[in-house]
């Protein structure tokens, strides 16, 4: 009889430790990796931690001034909405297309609708929710704006306003543009 | 009488066919190569296990937490993952090279050329790779020292306004600089506005290796310190006397490029360049020379005496001295076919002379150039522009001045002279009589050692600065990343000298080119001038120098003394240079693409030399020159000069760092100003001992096959397919049947020897590119070199005993992976860890791989590598920054090679994705073939007809390498041809149908 018990409590302790700690256990701990396999390598890939630089991050600014290749931004309305002299584009520096208010439509309603609601009317879901203040595209004092006032708050933000430089790009911040003032009621076209 | 085919050999153990050699070959690896690593006793070695073990079984047992560090405002270009290029300019002595930097995620990783760079046009050379791991030094400093002690750049700016307030009053009484050979718009800018302010200061430029006899014969012979800038494209006829202009001259790249196009005319049908070389070390440029001559690099000038006169007998218009007599052991049957030659080719011919010849050679060049048409032709002569250019002379001055107690403040901006001054100057004494020296370098060297103050210098990749290339095109020095140990440029440290306050770089040189750019739209022609690297249009040709007839009175003794006793010849290393590389791991492992040497500098001798004093490799001698020694191992070269020692320079170093200090020997020891570059009357003494030196000739060497083939001019036209009648082919028959490679891209590669160089540029570029470790001394005797690409080096005999020919021919090959189609190594791997892709390469995959090592033993070429110990595993952080991310760094254990660089080939795949297209010929391109100065590497789908590596193939003279073995290899070669004088011993023809026609040698 104690040998059956003996061999019960044997069998759950090994139920216990397999089921237990191998499968199923919740742990603070890394989980085991006894194959390294080239997993990891000694060269920093992107977004990785580093140890080297002083704020952990293996990615680098580029250094101020510098122009990589194929980046020469030349076009100083088309790249930064401004012209020569620093003032704010009127019109759109490119034309206005059938495909690219279609884009505009597109990536307004992924980075923009949220809160600017799709409309443009500034009463998107976060203005619902979270009473984001957020403004009207028929508020005459943005009617009144040029282009570039448009391109230069999508790149860099205003008020509360994130710059959306990074996640857009340039062409689509133009696009966005003109969406915008379609919505307006200042430009036809698209579908 | 033995037939006259060509004889091919490797080395000398070879041709005596001794045991150890055949041991050697026969052994997959060497001796010993499995066994654990030398130098660590057995005991040690457990504890070291031991340790490795338990840290193991901490951290190795789990999975890293890795964490996730975006970028905190992240720049509006940069797509993580996708790399960015920059143009940049690397400054090289008073030359540069135009480069384009890929860097990842605002981090450099690799270096190539810029295509519109007039000097690289898109290709480089070994240098310009191996920089990248010079700004991921470890050993680099990383703090302002002040008497060895840290302090910092505001502790060193305000002790310098304090001596400034004093110097200024005095005009700059008792203050001189020393600085590194520039020639850069905003140094020269600065440097005036620096005289202007210390007007009693004194100036000083030198470098160890500079050209200043070149621009001392120029300025004898037209008045002008010029230097000659050779345009060898339009040179049918090329005389090179101790000038290796493919291999160890600052402008190798546009020279290799220019020779090559040359060599390329006569495969298309029109006339070969023909290369004449004279010299006493045996080159790359020799190598490459159709003919060469071995000469005493004293005697050279006696050559050029005798040509002159040649010449002149031949109805040239020159002032030379009748009856001059050649060398003694020269034909003059030689040198009257060359005056012919020449005369044959006026405006279309060059000569060159090395920058070790003395100025009455370079003389006597320009002499003979301008009465045979060729200057403004072949040669022009611009007169170095912005530029401090290396003396001796004002190098002597400054060290007598300070030992005088002249000089209280020095600074030595990027000079190491302490290591690299002649001798004779004894620099590190007259350095520590001056009261406050200053020293800005990028290590702790010699010279620092020796200095108050230390400043770490910037790297040109972390910098603001400006260049003009040789041709005098002017171009900006953008930096890639910011300065990772905080250096200071030489910009900002003349800046301040100059200006008296620390001002930024970038401020200092948009200065400058606000002056030439002008101020109407500066911006945009300053963001065009940093996009393209270079300012576009075409630099002023020299002007042409008023050129007497006359040749120098002291042309034929010029080579003091050269005639009696051994001659010593001092020249910079083909790998780590004047040793400013020294630290550089991938240059240290480099091996010479004559010696094959790595990791060790050597007396080079001849075999009669060395059989005349019972010297054997590896025999430590002691050379003496004036009084001073130096103790070296000997290595024997075939084609040396009789009765010259060759010496390089730039190892020895006692303060370089962890990979360069105390590799070789200091041969500057032994240099004096007045014999910089060769001397006569050096002494020789045998030495009981031997210095182990790690040579990868004979690795995997290849027997008695004809692997590089090669014909002259002549007997291509007159067979053109000769190359592939070279080897009878067997009926070839296989087991498995083939594979269809009739979709998709099918990659493949030729390879032409006939434009090869040799220069190993492409060696460095796989290295980089592939995250190719390097393993060290030790270990590359034992064989283990890791190169996935290796240049290999045949000595050619044109009949007779090749152990008695005093002057054989070399040619190289080029050899990474064939990527077989019928491949030998997967037949043979059990565990199917390199298997083909749809794409017809050969693929690796790590993670299956374990290290049977069959592969490597069924593979006919030996371009496999075996990672025998965990090379990478130490990898300090900093070097971990220079790895290819795209690139899988190896661990133990691991079989690798070449793998035609697909992660290029995966990144162009996407990109053309993305655009929905089919990929364009020649947008995929292997590292070895970007980097390569004379587009000898083409790559591409073989698929194609159009590409270029189809044309390529399709020519008569595409043949694969032992293709009789049924591998069917996707790398082919073009055959090298030779274009010899018809006058001068030919080279022998191949024998068509003979089934070793070219290897000449029994088949077992």
């Amino acid at each position: 009889m104690t040998r059956r018990i003996a061999r019960v409590a044997a069998l759950a302790l090994l139920a216990l430790v397999t089921a237990g700690c191998v499968r199923g256990c919740t742990s603070r701990r890394p989980p085991i990796h006894i194959n390294p396999n080239m997993d990891l390598q000694p060269k920093y890939l992107a977004q990785s931690e580093n140890a080297f630089f002083y704020d952990g991050m293996t990615m680098r600014e580029p250094v101020p001034g510098t122009v990589a290749r194929g980046e020469l931004r030349d076009d100083s309305p088309y790249w930064t909405g401004r012209d020569a002299a620093g003032e704010l584009v009127a019109a759109l520096p490119l034309p206005v297309t059938p495909a690219l208010l279609d884009r505009g439509a597109e990536r307004y309603a992924i980075y923009c609708a949220p809160c600017h609601d799709p409309a443009g009317t500034g009463k998107g879901i976060l203005f619902q929710r979270g009473n984001v203040p957020t403004p009207d595209f028929r508020d005459p004092r943005l009617l009144g704006q040029p282009d570039g006032h448009f391109f230069d708050v999508i790149t860099n933000g205003v008020g509360l306003m994130q710059g959306y430089k990074y996640p857009v790009g340039v062409a689509d911040r133009w696009a966005i543009t003109a969406h915008v003032r379609r919505l307006q009621g200042k430009l036809e076209g698209g579908s | 009488m033995k037939p006259r085919h060509p004889t091919y050999w490797r080395s000398y153990a070879q041709l005596a066919d001794d045991p150890g050699f055949r041991d050697f070959v026969e052994r997959e690896f060497p001796a010993g190569a499995s066994e654990l690593p030398e130098g660590i006793p057995r005991r040690q070695m457990l504890m070291l296990l031991g340790a490795s073990l338990s840290l193991a079984g901490i951290a190795g047992c789990r999975k890293p937490v890795e964490h996730i560090v975006p970028y905190v405002d992240a720049p509006e270009q940069v797509i993580p993952g996708v790399p960015r290029h920059y143009a940049t300019t690397m400054p090289f002595g008073h030359s540069a090279y135009g480069l384009v930097v890929e860097s990842h995620e605002g981090r450099p990783t690799k270096i190539e050329g810029n295509p519109e760079h007039p000097t690289t046009a898109g290709r480089s050379g070994p240098w310009m790779q191996a920089a990248i791991l010079d700004l991921y030094d470890p050993d680099r400093s990383r703090r302002v020292l002040r008497l060895g002690e840290p302090s910092g750049w505001e502790a060193f700016v305000a002790a310098w306004q304090e001596l400034d307030a004093t110097l200024v009053a005095t005009g700059g009484q008792g203050l001189a600089v020393l600085a590194a050979p520039f020639s850069s718009p905003t140094l020269a800018r600065l440097a005036a506005a620096f005289r202007a302010r210390y007007p009693n200061a004194r100036w000083a430029t030198w470098e160890p290796l500079g050209d200043e006899n070149v621009r001392e014969g120029l300025r004898r012979a037209t008045g002008v310190a010029a230097q000659p800038v050779h345009d060898l494209e339009r040179a049918a006829r090329i005389v090179a006397l101790d000038a290796d202009f493919l291999q160890t001259d600052p402008e190798m790249v546009s020279s290799a490029r220019g020779f090559a196009a040359g060599r390329r005319n006569g495969v298309a049908g029109g006339e070969m360049n023909r290369l004449y070389a004279i010299e006493s070390v045996y080159t790359v440029t020799g190598a490459n020379a159709d003919h060469r001559l071995r000469l005493r690099s004293g005697e050279i000038g006696g050559f050029v005496a005798a040509l002159a006169a040649e010449l002149a007998a031949r109805g040239l218009a020159i002032e030379a001295a009748p009856g001059a007599r050649p060398p003694a052991g020269v034909d003059p049957q030689w040198i009257g076919t060359l005056a012919a030659d020449l005369l044959e080719h006026r405006g279309a011919s060059v000569l060159i002379a090395g920058a070790s010849q003395p100025p009455a050679v370079h003389a006597a060049l320009v002499a003979l150039n301008a009465v045979l048409g060729n200057v403004g032709r072949t040669v022009r002569y611009p007169e170095p522009r912005d530029a401090a250019l290396s003396s001796t002379a004002e190098l002597s001055a400054l060290a007598e001045a300070m030992r005088s107690g002249e000089v209280t403040t020095l600074v030595l901006l990027d000079s190491n002279p302490v290591y690299s001054a002649p001798a004779d100057l004894d620099f590190a004494e007259a350095l520590s009589a001056v009261e406050h020296t200053i020293h800005l370098g990028s290590h702790r060297d010699e010279t620092a050692l020796g200095c108050e103050w230390h400043l770490p210098r910037a790297h040109f990749l972390e910098a603001w600065g400006d260049c003009r290339d040789a041709s005098g095109a002017p171009g900006v020095t953008q930096p890639l990343v910011q300065p990772l140990f905080g250096g200071r440029s030489d910009v900002e440290l003349l800046g301040l000298l100059a200006g008296g306050e620390a001002r930024p770089g970038h401020d200092l040189v948009r200065e400058t080119w606000r002056g030439i750019l002008g101020e109407l739209g500066f911006e945009q022609r300053w963001n065009r001038l940093l996009h393209d690297g270079v300012l576009p249009g075409s630099p002023a040709p020299g002007a042409t120098p008023r050129v007497g007839a006359g040749l120098p009175a002291d042309l034929g003794n010029s080579g003091t003394g050269a005639a009696e006793g051994l001659e010593l010849v001092f020249r910079g290393s083909p790998a780590v240079h004047d040793g400013r590389f020294a630290n550089n791991a991938w240059l240290q492992e480099l091996p010479d693409t004559m010696t094959k040497l790595t990791w060790d500098n050597a007396a080079l001798v001849s075999p009669a030399t060395a059989a005349e004093l019972g010297l054997a490799n590896e025999d430590v001698v002691r050379i003496g020159h004036e009084g001073r020694e130096l103790e070296l191992p000997v290595w024997i070269v075939p084609g040396h000069a009789d009765g010259s020692i060759a010496v390089w320079l730039g190892y020895g170093r006692s303060a370089a760092g962890r990979i360069g200090t105390g590799v070789g020997a200091n041969a500057y020891a032994v240099r004096t100003t007045a014999a910089p570059w060769f001397a006569g009357g050096a002494t020789l003494t045998r030495t009981d001992r031997k210095h182990e030196l790690a040579s990868t000739q004979d690795h995997g060497s290849m027997e008695q096959r004809p692997l590089v083939r090669e014909s002259t001019v002549d007997g291509f036209r007159r067979q053109p397919d000769f190359a592939q009648r070279m080897v009878k082919m067997p009926p070839l028959e296989q087991l498995i049947p083939d594979h269809d490679y009739a979709t998709g891209y099918q990659w493949g590669m030729s390879i032409d020897l006939n434009v090869c160089t040799g220069c190993n540029a492409c060696v460095v570029a796989c290295q980089s590119e592939n995250n190719v470790p390097v393993v060290g001394k030790q270990q590359v005797r034992n064989g283990r070199e890791m190169h996935w690409l290796r240049v290999d080096r045949y000595f050619v005999s044109d009949g007779g005993d090749p152990a008695a020919d005093p002057a054989p021919r070399a040619v190289f090959q080029a050899v990474p992976c064939m990527h077989c189609e019928n491949a030998p190594c997967e037949q043979v791997c059990p565990v199917a860890a390199t298997v083909h892709d749809d794409e017809g390469l050969n693929v690796m995959v790590y993670n299956r791989c374990i290290g049977t090592r069959y592969c490597s033993n069924n593979c006919p070429y030996k371009v496999r590598r075996f990672n025998f110990f965990n090379f990478t595993k130490h990898t300090p952080e900093i070097v971990k920054l220079a790895q290819n991310p795209d690139v899988t760094v190896r661990s133990r254990g691991v079989m690798e090679k070449c793998t035609y660089c697909t992660q290029r080939i995966a990144a162009a795949r996407i990109q053309a994705r993305l655009e929905d297209r089919e990929l364009r010929d020649g947008e995929v391109r292997t590292a070895c073939q970007q980097a390569c100065p004379t587009e000898a590497i083409a790559f591409g789908n073989i698929r194609d007809p159009e590409s270029r590596v189809s044309r390529l193939k399709a020519e008569p003279r595409d043949y694969a390498m032992l293709a009789e073995l049924n591998n069917r290899p996707r790398t082919t070669f073009l055959a090298k041809l030779n274009n010899p004088h018809p006058d001068l011993a030919p080279a022998a023809d191949p024998q068509p149908g003979d089934s070793h026609g070219a290897a000449g040698e029994e088949h077992p």
